[in-house]
Parts: C-alpha cells; sequence; structure tokens
C-alpha cells in the first residue's frame, strides 16, 4: 500500500529543548495512526507542519506525494483538519460556518454536514458564540468530515466531549476507514486512540520514542496477567507454593496477580482445579499500562546513564 | 483573489468603514451646506486635521482584524484548511483595504462636490479639481499608513503588537505632523513624518486656489507642483509595504 503521509528527519527547535527533532514516521493508505504524548510534546507542532502552517528547520514532510509546505493549498482539497483550538470565523450560526467552509472547499451543498450534525446530536442552527465547548468541538468535527476528504488530521478532535459523543467520533473514524481514510489524529487520552489506532507513535520531548502496533497489544500478547481469588486461605497459600511468576499479592483478600506464558495455561488450570476458586480474571494489556511500564524502563535506564 | 474570503473580509468590517465615511460626510456637508466656504477655507479647517485622525481609526483597527486578530484567535485556521493560498488570503485582505480607502475618499470628495454646488450655487472647474486632488491625497497617504499596519498585521502572531507597531507608528506619525503644524520649535518632525507628505498647500495652488497659512495670513505662494513627488513617494511606500507584508504573510510560521 502506498503511503499518504511521509515524515522524513522533520526537526523544528524552539530552543531550550523543545520542538520537533529528527521525526521520522510514514502513515499507509487506510491506517488510523494516532500520535500520543503529555502536553508540550510536540504533537500540536507536528500536525501543524502537515498542514503547511510552520516551515521546519530541516526534513520534510509530505501528504499524498505533495510537500506539505510548498504545495500546502493543493494538499487541502484532500484533507480534513481539526484544529487543537476551536475559533470560529465570524459567522452567525454553525450552518452558516459549514456553508462558509463549503464555499472554500467549492462543494455544492452541506448535504453531510447536516447528516453529520445529526449523528452527533448537534443542533448546528445554534450561534457559534452560545455554543457550549462541546457544540463546538461537534462542529469542528463535523467540518472536518463533511467534505468527504481522502486524509484526515485531528489535534485532539475530541476535547470537550462527552464519553457519549467520543464513541459517536471513533465508531465514525472506524467507518471513514473501511471507506480507505487515512486518519492521523494526536490525543493524550490512550483509551480513545485504542479503540481506533492501527499503530500509536509515543512522542516525548519532541522524539518519538516507541510505535507500537496495537494488534500486538489487543490481547495478543504472549504473557498474560491473570488474578484469581481463592475461596479459603489454605488453598491461597497452597496455590503461592507453586512455581507461577506472582506479579502481586493481596494476601487480606485471598488475591493473587500472576503473569503467565500462553504455552503454561493449562498447567494454571490443572492446579487450579484441585482448589477452590472465587473467580479468575485475564487483566487485558491497555497502550496506558504499556506505555507507563515503557516509561518508567526509560526513566529508569536514564538514571542508570546518568549516574 | 477570493470572492467567498472578500465577501466575508466585506462582512466583518464594513460597519467600521460605513460610520467612518458617514462621519467624514457629514462634517464636510455640515461646513460647506451653510453658505460659501472656499475649497481653501475647507482645505484649512477640515482636511488638514480631521479625515487623517477618523482614517487612522479606521486604518489601525482594519490592519490588525485583516490578518494578525485571525492568526491570534485562530480563525484564520479555517480558511487555510482550504485549498485557498496564503497568497490569495494576503492579498484579498489587502484588495479590500486599499478599495475601502479608495472607497471613502471617492465618497468624500463626491459629497463635498455636491454640497458646495448646493451651499455656493456654483463650482469651478479648479475647485472640483482641488477638491478631488485633494481627496485622492488623503487616500495616497492612507495607502501608505495603511500598507505600515498592514505590514504589522502580516508579520505579527499576537494582535496585541500588531496594533502596538501598526498604531503607534501611524499614531505617532500624525502626531508629529500635528505638533510640526502648531508649533514652529517642532518644525523639524516634520522630515520623520509621511504624514506632511500630504501636501495641502502644493495641490491647492496647484488648482489655482488661495492658500493660507495657518495663522490665516495669505502664505507665500507654495510649489505648485510639489505635491505630485510626495503622492509618488506615498505610493511607493503604500506598495512596498503592502508587497513585504503579503511575502512575509506566505512564508511565515503560524501558529494555526
Amino acid at each position: 500500500m502506498n503511503n499518504v503521509i511521509e515524515i522524513k528527519g522533520l526537526t523544528k527547535d524552539y530552543g531550550l529543548g523543545r520542538g520537533l527533532f529528527d521525526i521520522n514516521l510514514s502513515v499507509r493508505e487506510g491506517e488510523v495512526f494516532g500520535l500520543v504524548g503529555i502536553n508540550g510534546a510536540g504533537k500540536t507542532t507536528m500536525i501543524r507542519h502537515l498542514m503547511g502552517f510552520l516551515h521546519s528547520d530541516s526534513g520534510k514532510c509530505s501528504v499524498m506525494g505533495m510537500d506539505c509546505w510548498s504545495k500546502s493549498a493543493e494538499i487541502k482539497n484532500a484533507v480534513g483538519y481539526i484544529p487543537g483550538e476551536i475559533s470560529f470565523p465570524d459567522v452567525k450560526s454553525g450552518i452558516d460556518f459549514f456553508k462558509l467552509q463549503a464555499e472554500y472547499m467549492g462543494m455544492s451543498g452541506i448535504s453531510r454536514a447536516n447528516e453529520l450534525a445529526e449523528r452527533f446530536n448537534l443542533d448546528a442552527t445554534a450561534r457559534l458564540k452560545r455554543m457550549s465547548k462541546g457544540m463546538k468541538q461537534k462542529s469542528a468535527i463535523v467540518n472536518a468530515f463533511m467534505s468527504d476528504s481522502k486524509v484526515l488530521l485531528f489535534d485532539e478532535g475530541t476535547t470537550g466531549l462527552d464519553p457519549l459523543m467520543q464513541k459517536v467520533f471513533t465508531d465514525l473514524v472506524r467507518e471513514e476507514k473501511l471507506r480507505g481514510k487515512t486518519v492521523f489524529m494526536s490525543s493524550h487520552m490512550f483509551d480513545e486512540l485504542e479503540s481506533v489506532c492501527d499503530r500509536v507513535a509515543f512522542l516525548k520531548e519532541g522524539r518519538i520514542i516507541d510505535i507500537i502496533e496495537l494488534s500486538k497489544i489487543r490481547g495478543n500478547e504472549r504473557i498474560k496477567e491473570y488474578k484469581i481469588e481463592f475461596v479459603n486461605a489454605e488453598d491461597y497459600t497452597s496455590f503461592l507454593g507453586h512455581s507461577f511468576s506472582v506479579k502481586r499479592r493481596q494476601d487480606e483478600y485471598r488475591q493473587v496477580t500472576i503473569n503467565i506464558p500462553d504455552d503454561d495455561i493449562n498447567e494454571l488450570f490443572r492446579v487450579l482445579s484441585a482448589f477452590k476458586v472465587k473467580y479468575i480474571t485475564q487483566k487485558p494489556q491497555t497502550l496506558e499500562t504499556y506505555f507507563l511500564e515503557k516509561y518508567q524502563r526509560d526513566a529508569v535506564t536514564n538514571t542508570e546513564v546518568s549516574q | 483573489m477570493n470572492g467567498t474570503l472578500l465577501k466575508q473580509t466585506i462582512k466583518n468590517n464594513i460597519g467600521l468603514w460605513l460610520i467612518l465615511t458617514l462621519v467624514q460626510a457629514f462634517f464636510i456637508g455640515a461646513m460647506v451646506m451653510g453658505g460659501k466656504t472656499p475649497v481653501s477655507m475647507t482645505a484649512m479647517s477640515y482636511y488638514a486635521l480631521l479625515p487623517g485622525l477618523i482614517s487612522a481609526v479606521y486604518v489601525i483597527v482594519t490592519g490588525n482584524k485583516l490578518l494578525a486578530q485571525q492568526v491570534d484567535k485562530g480563525t484564520m485556521a479555517y480558511v487555510l484548511s482550504t485549498p485557498v493560498r496564503r497568497t490569495t488570503v494576503a492579498l484579498t485582505q489587502a484588495f479590500y483595504f486599499i478599495g475601502s480607502l479608495f472607497a471613502m475618499f471617492a465618497i468624500a470628495g463626491c459629497t463635498h462636490i455636491i454640497a458646495h454646488r448646493l451651499g455656493a450655487g456654483s463650482i469651478s472647474g479648479d475647485e472640483v479639481k482641488a477638491i478631488l486632488l485633494i481627496n485622492a491625497g488623503l487616500f495616497m497617504l492612507n495607502l501608505a499608513l495603511s500598507g505600515i499596519c498592514y505590514l504589522a498585521s502580516s508579520v505579527f502572531n499576537l494582535s496585541k503588537y500588531a496594533i502596538a507597531v501598526g498604531g503607534g507608528i501611524v499614531g505617532a506619525m500624525h502626531l508629529m505632523s500635528l505638533m510640526a503644524k502648531f508649533n514652529a520649535s517642532f518644525d523639524w518632525l516634520k522630515s520623520f513624518s509621511v504624514v506632511t507628505l500630504f501636501d495641502i498647500d502644493s495641490i491647492l495652488a496647484f488648482s489655482n486656489q488661495q492658500v493660507f497659512s495657518m495663522t490665516g495670513h495669505a502664505a507665500e505662494a507654495p510649489d505648485g507642483t510639489a505635491f505630485i513627488l510626495k503622492f509618488c513617494v506615498l505610493a511607493v511606500i503604500g506598495v512596498v509595504t503592502y508587497l513585504l507584508g503579503s511575502t512575509l504573510f506566505a512564508k511565515r510560521d503560524l501558529p494555526l
């Protein structure tokens, strides 16, 4: 498949360690790519480069083979964008805003915008100035999707949405992916990225420290975590006598959390069959736990290096 | 040029333009309609002072609104997320700015001519020439001053800086010109202000109108062609600042 978004050696140094440093990544056609990182990590700066708002110090980025800086206007024929900060042009209502944008885009009508507004339960006839944060965000989302662009760039596209609407948003992203759209989205909400992204890049201090395929995290990891509670203390102690890799013990509740490779799962069941088990539950690895562990590991490595 | 953007820009700026244009028309009408008021009289008591200050308000406020304020607020993101080039945005805004100033003084000039005709009962060809040239001069002056504000508006991300620099320069130039006009010991300030390039005396002499000094005595005959070169200087300042502003806006980083 073709790479729709290509970033090569992108560097933008704002001084004091802020900015972006030697970013390399490519996003395939039809892929949903997530960008995660704390505030100030460089997510917005990266998206602004893709939009042609910022000029890199060195390195290049392109969308559909067109350079993001020199061809920034042409690229917009294929790009839908949700800016990180929503501030609408000076028009009255949401509908007027969609009409204005449709006119700039050379679109014939705003029927798709109306459909999307309905889907997001947005009253687009309301005055923009009176809109709540959530309504404004919905208007910006509708605007980004209404032109049916091939590439979608979202800078924290769901801020201000309630969980129900976040679900509508992620459903929509998934549908668009099936229709062949390429999505590049930043967020600091792991669960949002986890539910839609194919890959997620972790940005820290302007550098990509990891890119992870989500299929590897979504229950496909070889070593899984199980939590078991026993009915009585004897079984609990007796179980601990076996050589399972124990991650956490909660003696007062007779609960134990173990890590176990898929190959040994039958051994676990054999052992457990002799005991009275209250419950057993698998704790899926989440993007969040993955990155938190990774982050802590990096922090430890860094301290070791500095010592 | 982009028609959609132009429409949007007109909609957002026409209010202030209309008020200030009407204020000027009202002042001229009120001064001239009453009876025979020689053009040179109006020039001294009105043109030398008020239109410059009124248009300065328009130039400073509008200059900021056209670019810097939209970058500051972030609304510019929506135009630029469509296939409209930055250069097109910059030139459309420049077209509106220059066009609106031209219309402002065209209306002022026509109002003066009509009011003069009604008040004095007749108007000579020289008087029409003087009125049109004075308003053309105000347009040229504002072309240069709006260019300065436009340039400031195109390079700053924050409204407050665009207003401080653009408005500061325009305000300072008007102030220096006023001080030089009212107090001879500040005459040297003239050479720092582009406002003095709007040479009413020269225009009046060129149109065979009597020229008064500020004290009301007949002044020594001014050079009737000096204003032409000064118009050219104002035009050059305008063209350079607008072109520079548009180019810089197309090339700089925008935090959108």
